[in-house]
């Protein structure tokens, strides 16, 4: 039988007191142990060839391995050592430390022994000895140890404050560079006052003018830079800036464009049902009567044609509101139909849109509710003007009729 | 450089005010502006005797290897900018051993070593030693920056003597203490140097994380330290501590360290394994779609559905079946009445 095992050239067979006698060493012999227990003892030779009696052999017991002591190592290391024959440990030695109890019974396997470090501390200690000068003074080394300087941040935060440089992360990029960026300044907090006491100086006078590490131009590079960088940072914050007031302005718009197109809405239907025959009251006005009464005064003088003291009578209700909201009625009025060159051909088309565009109707004119009262009292002295504009514009031929007799 | 041959501390062209050195005894400075105005030769401003107070004669060689990049040769001139106590050369044959690097050293009267080696083009080792007997050590460079990056806004007096700080941590490990007289006797600048300048206005930081020594140089702007860094940047990777110079018996190994071959090997496997799992996956998918299926000829849901009722005869229609009559139911009332009446 031949072994067929991965560390074949280590093996052996060694010999183990199976009877309770003691076996001598010189007596080498190998046990084959078959199933039923039965056993043969033979001879073996004790040369290249060895075999291996192990459980996946259908075997009983298993044949004592020899362990790998010291000396087999150094077959292992020495690469190429591949032949058994040139293997050191002969089979002498092998009983020779069998007897001295350095092998144990059972299935020993080989070891690889860890790579040993070097780590000669006593050759480290002495030679740092020999190679210190100790005659320098500090102020030739300039040299400090010190933890970093306290982390204000931190502590105001309230987290622990991590002085040791065990503690720190190296793959926190940040916390790294803070923390040497703090060694740096507890180095120079320290040694500021030792070097003042030695008489040198760390500031340099205003006038002293001496090469620098970096030259003008690099400096000039670096601040160029810097400034970019600054730039673009504030038009980022711009830029963040005016896009949120836009949503927001449009959130704001959109609301408003709903809230009228319900309104519209609303009352569109109310009149509807009106017309229909639905509902006979004209409750849905009600709401527009209480406003309309502010601004109708104020909307009635100010498409007179041309009347500019109507247009100044016609404010005084809310005269200082009416100031308020920009451009005056007026001067819109007169913007639209003079502004930009005048009035344009093709303004007034009946399309889609402007059948659809009810936003010149006027609840208080059509039905003429409210008007009649109001204009009558308070614009009475200016005449036959206000009636004209005021009340409830008549059809085409009576206004014909009205024009050929005024 | 000027034209004119300038007598050592005499004036320049210009004319100006030079720099003004500071002196441990400064009643000098004022007999010698006034003298200026006088003469044409003026004795230098500085007394003479402070210049024999150069005891420290450290000088460090700084060079590297063929096939350095061109990071790393600006860190190398950066290293050279800030401190004045370095002396370059030009690049070492590869085929020459690293204890010729003595000799060089000895050539130019230095004493320390700082040598960058270029593996591969990627990897940078750089060996830090003191030169004739002293102990040497190893590293692996990693995260360069250099002084030209245009994030390092700092600057400070060329030549001017750093502060060196260090992390506790360095006089834990005997290791670690021998690094940092290292470091300290390589990097610090010798006081009264010619080259240099009377200031300290910058500061060097050593600090280990990860089992790494990360260097950083920061600006002293205020005296209440607030800083800006300067740069150079750069962390070392201690590979191994030798007693010699370049040479010599190991006195310490980082257990920690990962050859950069190693790294990327690990990383190439990692990906591979990956793969030939997936392989491993779509083979055996394979095999399973060309097994021989056995042929199920009882369907084991066929009875699912199956509910006990007896069968009914097949009864085929022959007539249309009658159409249905639909009433109009003519008493709905009329819409508008409805909604009036609601």
């Amino acid at each position: 039988m031949r072994a067929v095992d991965s560390c074949k050239r280590k093996l052996r067979i060694g010999t183990f007191d199976y009877f309770g006698a003691g076996v001598s060493p010189e007596d080498i012999f190998g046990v084959l142990f078959t199933d039923d227990n039965s056993f043969s003892c033979e001879p073996l030779h004790v040369s290249t060839d060895f075999m291996v009696f192990g459980p996946q052999n259908h075997c009983l017991y298993p044949i004592i391995l020899v362990n790998n002591t010291m000396d087999i190592i150094e077959d292992d290391e020495q690469l190429g050592e591949t032949s058994e024959q040139d293997s050191e440990l002969s089979d002498g030695e092998l009983q020779d430390a069998f007897a001295k109890g350095l092998l144990k019974p059972g299935l020993n396997f080989t070891t690889q022994e860890p790579k040993k470090i070097v780590n000669n501390v006593e050759g480290l200690k002495q030679c740092l000895a020999d190679f210190r000068k100790n005659t320098l003074p500090w102020i030739e080394r300039l040299d400090m140890v010190n933890l970093p300087a306290d982390d204000i941040v931190a502590k105001s935060e309230g987290r622990l404050d991590n002085k040791a440089s065990e503690d720190i992360n190296p793959d926190d990029d940040f916390q790294r560079e803070m923390f040497f960026y703090r060694q740096a300044q507890e180095a120079v907090l320290e040694a500021m006052p030792r070097l003042l006491k030695l008489k040198i100086a760390t500031k340099r006078p205003e006038d002293y003018f001496a090469e620098m590490a970096k030259s003008d131009q690099q400096m000039q590079k670096i601040r160029k830079k810097l400034i970019t960088k600054q730039i673009m940072m504030e038009k980022s914050e711009k830029a963040k800036k005016l896009r949120e007031q836009r949503k927001y302005g449009k959130k704001v718009q959109v609301e408003v464009i709903q809230k009228r197109q319900r309104e519209k809405k609303a009352m569109m239907s109310s009149v509807k049902r009106y017309q229909k025959g639905m509902t006979d009251k004209l409750d849905f006005l009600e709401g527009d009567q209480k406003t309309a009464k502010g601004g109708a005064p104020a909307k009635g003088g100010a498409p007179a044609k041309g009347g500019a003291g109507k247009g100044s009578g016609g404010q005084t209700p809310d005269k200082k509101a009416m100031n308020k909201k920009g451009p005056n009625a007026k001067r819109k009025y007169k913007d639209q139909r003079f502004g930009f060159g005048g009035k344009k051909s093709g303004t007034k088309w009946n399309t889609k849109d402007s059948h659809n565009d009810v936003s010149g109707f006027r609840a208080k004119v059509a039905h003429g509710k409210g008007g009649k009262g109001g204009k009558g009292g308070k614009a009475g002295p200016g005449g036959r003007g206000p009636a004209k504009g005021g009340a409830k514009r008549l059809g085409k031929n009576a206004r014909k009729k009205m024009k050929g007799r005024s | 450089m000027s034209a004119l041959k300038r007598k050592r501390g005499g004036k320049g062209p210009g004319g100006k005010a030079k720099k003004v050195k500071l002196v441990e005894n400064g009643n000098k400075p004022q007999t010698t502006e006034m003298e200026q105005n006088k003469e044409i030769t003026v004795p230098p401003p500085v007394d003479i005797t402070t210049w024999t107070n150069w005891r420290n004669k450290e000088r460090v060689l700084v060079f590297s290897s063929r096939g350095i990049n061109f990071r790393t040769r600006h860190l190398m001139q950066d290293l050279r900018t800030m401190m004045p106590h370095t002396k370059a050369d030009t690049k070492m044959d590869r085929k020459d051993k690293l204890f010729v690097i003595n000799e060089v050293c000895e050539i130019k009267n230095c004493n320390k070593c700082l040598f960058f080696e270029a593996k591969k083009k990627q990897d940078l080792y750089m060996w830090v030693a003191n030169v004739p007997h002293g102990p040497s050590a190893k590293f692996l460079v990693q995260n360069v920056h250099t002084l030209a990056e245009l994030k390092m806004t700092g600057n400070c007096l060329k030549g001017s003597r750093p502060l060196l700080s260090f992390d506790p941590q360095f006089d834990t490990e005997p290791h670690y203490a021998l690094l940092k007289e290292l470091f300290i006797q390589t990097f610090s600048t010798p006081q009264y140097h010619p080259r240099s300048q009377p200031f300290v206005d910058h500061v060097f930081t050593f600090t280990i994380t990860d089992n790494r020594i990360w260097f950083r140089n920061y600006q002293i702007i205020e005296e209440d330290a607030s800083m800006v860094e300067i740069g150079p940047r750069f962390v070392l990777n201690l590979i191994k501590i030798f007693q010699g110079s370049f040479g010599g018996p190991t006195l310490f190994e980082n257990p920690h360290f990962e050859s950069p071959n190693t790294h990327r090997r690990v990383i190439r496997m990692a990906t591979a394994s990956r793969l030939r799992e997936k392989q491993m996956v779509k083979e055996l998918q394979k095999l399973k779609r060309t097994e021989n299926k056995e042929a199920v000829t009882r369907d084991v849901t066929d009875d699912v559905f199956a509910t006990p009722a007896e069968e009914r005869p097949v009864h085929i229609e022959l007539e249309a079946p009658a159409a249905k009559v639909v009433k109009k139911n003519k008493h709905k009332a009329f819409k508008r009445q409805r909604k009036q009446n609601r």
